[in-house]
């Protein structure tokens, strides 16, 4: 973490992606302002606010990989893996070191955007609640890829292989259940006499995995279908508890792994 | 430095307690035998060297020492330590100094061994005496606040070393530590091992330089394609080769002639040439080397010199090994 705040381009990152969240709200906010009907100007955080989230969300997809994925495998490149294990450090030192400090600087990317939502949120339509809500998915979401990367970390010995396996994992866990979704659904489509209650509930748990799906549910907001299982539990609990479950398995695999260290090396 | 020196009336007092142990000892890469049943025991203060051509499996034995890895059967053990079954109290005992290791090279010097203090879960207050400490025995103060990556290599190593003392270990495992090392930083190095040794550190040091072992280990041990050819301390192993008187014959010109007139010479065991000096293993009685003397000049050979050696760790190493792996 020192030496990746330390120098210019920690400050340049930080900025730069303040700096495109900016503009992407900006422009969104002009063309927003010169179309949208007087009454959805008063709601104007309701349409700004999921597009800032959206944003955030689709650059921790990319970052949380890239910081944590080469953790072990950057060790093992530049030699450094022998002394670290030759300490008294334990597997677990490593583990929550690493991947702490991984997440460390998503969460101050997280915290960068915080004035940026202050200002949506500013333009009314939005909870405050909900806000808060969204921010666990996302810090949710960046444990868990934090977590998955440096589970390759430790099973691929080459960096750049390591992000990269990772990168797919993560994409993989976000586009691919809700592409299952929408395949069921348009599948179902062709049914006669429409989907099954228990088809439409698959197709509905698939989606309660993704944290994209749940950031929808909170910001701006939708009412689940009826007769799907487990009703009144939120989409955007579900969906951090089924991270939270993914997290605990990675970090669990890489503790194994990293106890073993003596056996792979 | 104070630290570092509180051991050495404790070594003096318990010199022959065994420090490192190697019982059996066989590492497979697959089916290869990297170490092969290697048996080997160093007590407390000593200095071993250990020796051997690249491939011979110095590193192997001694990053299974270093706990990074298993042995495929035997077992190893550091101040009573099992490798294997006692790994953390081993690694609290030792100071690994790999052949080649990378740094951090964004950090400051004193930063890199703050991180390194810190996962040896030095408090800090300690920390920061031991940094002190380390950097003055490394000659390394000056550069306490430089960037790791603007070190020359000589300093990295001398860093890596003062990273290896930080926690003041009993024992040190130093593979090759002057490796791709120019002659100043070679020389040291050297000087620093010599200096840890006089605090009464148990040190392994390996090299296939012999020359840089020769000043300074008590005991050696050689190592060639896996197996442990010898072990002891280096006049043991000498004595044993007593009987043979080497050589040194510097000719004028084309040492052919020469070459050829001492392989006639039954007394005459092995003859190596290094331009224009031949170091030849002499079997015969020691009395008797004006005999080969008068040979050689009957045969027409010019000499420039005739020098009677006792044998050193080259010769000990050249008559143990079969040179397989080199």
């Amino acid at each position: 973490m020192r030496t990746r705040m330390r120098g210019k381009r920690a400050f340049l990152v930080l900025t730069g992606y303040v700096a495109l969240l900016s503009l992407i709200i900006g422009l969104i906010y002009i063309i927003f302002k010169n179309n949208a009907p007087t009454s959805l100007l008063n709601n104007a955080g309701k349409v700004l606010t999921p597009v800032l989230v959206y944003v955030q969300m689709g650059l921790i997809c990319l970052m949380a990989p890239t910081f944590s994925a080469s953790a072990i495998s950057s060790e093992r490149e530049q030699e450094t893996f022998d002394l670290l294990i030759a300490s008294l450090a334990k597997p677990s030192t490593i583990l929550f070191g690493k991947v702490g400090a991984a997440l460390s600087y998503l969460v101050l990317t997280l915290f960068g955007s915080l004035p940026l939502i202050a200002l949506t949120y500013s333009l009314g339509g939005v909870d405050l609640l909900d806000i808060a809500r969204v921010y666990l998915v996302m810090f949710v979401a960046g444990v868990t890829y934090c977590s998955l990367s440096f589970l390759w970390s430790t099973l691929i010995r080459r960096g750049v292989v390591a992000q990269f396996v990772s990168l797919f994992a993560v994409i993989f866990l976000v586009a691919a259940m809700p592409a299952l979704a929408l395949f069921f659904t348009a599948l179902a489509s062709n049914f006669s006499g429409g989907p099954s209650p228990s088809f439409m509930n698959i197709v509905f748990l698939l989606l309660r995995t993704n944290p994209f799906a749940a950031i929808a549910s909170l910001i701006p907001g939708f009412a689940p279908p009826q007769g799907i299982w487990l009703p009144n539990f939120p989409v955007w609990a579900s969906q951090v508890l089924f991270y939270l479950l993914l997290t605990a398995l990675s970090l669990y695999f890489s503790l194994k792994r990293l106890e073993k260290v003596r056996k792979w090396m | 430095m104070a630290h570092l020196r509180k051991k050495v009336e404790m070594s003096n007092s318990d010199q022959t307690t065994s420090m490192i142990k190697l019982e059996n000892v066989t590492k497979y890469y697959k089916s290869f035998p990297a170490v092969n049943d290697v048996s080997l025991e160093i007590n407390r203060g000593e200095v071993f060297g250990f020796i051997g051509p690249n491939g011979a499996g110095k590193t192997t034995t001694i990053k299974m020492l270093a706990t990074l890895m298993l042995p495929s059967e035997g077992r190893l053990s550091i101040g009573g330590y099992d490798i294997e079954r006692e790994p953390y109290e081993v690694r609290r005992m030792i100071g690994y100094m790999p052949d080649s290791f990378g740094v951090y090279e964004d950090l400051l010097v004193w930063e890199y061994l703050d991180y390194f203090a810190s996962l040896y879960k030095l408090g800090p207050a300690q920390r920061k005496r031991s940094i002190s400490d380390v950097l003055e025995l490394t000659d390394l103060t000056i550069k306490r606040d430089a960037q790791v990556m603007s070190l020359s290599r000589g300093m990295k190593q001398r860093l890596c070393l003062a990273k290896t003392l930080l926690h003041d270990p009993e024992v040190l495992l130093l593979d090759e530590p002057a490796s791709g090392l120019d002659p100043h930083a070679r020389i040291e190095i050297r000087e620093l091992i010599r200096e840890l040794c006089r605090m009464g550190k148990t040190v392994l040091v390996s090299s296939h330089i012999l020359t840089e072992l020769a000043d300074f280990c008590t005991s050696i041990g050689i190592i060639e394609a896996g197996r442990l050819l010898a072990a002891g301390r280096i006049d043991d192993i000498t004595s044993k080769l007593a009987g043979n008187v080497v050589l040194e014959i510097t000719v004028k010109g084309d040492p052919a002639l020469a070459l050829e007139s001492l392989a006639e010479r039954v007394e005459v065991k092995r003859a190596t040439c290094d331009g224009r000096i031949i170091r030849a293993e002499y079997t015969g009685h020691s009395d008797d080397v004006d005999e080969l003397l008068e040979y050689l000049i009957h045969r027409g050979v010019r000499l420039l010199g005739f020098i009677r050696t006792e044998a050193d760790l080259e010769d000990i190493f050249l008559k143990i090994t079969r040179g397989a792996v080199a």
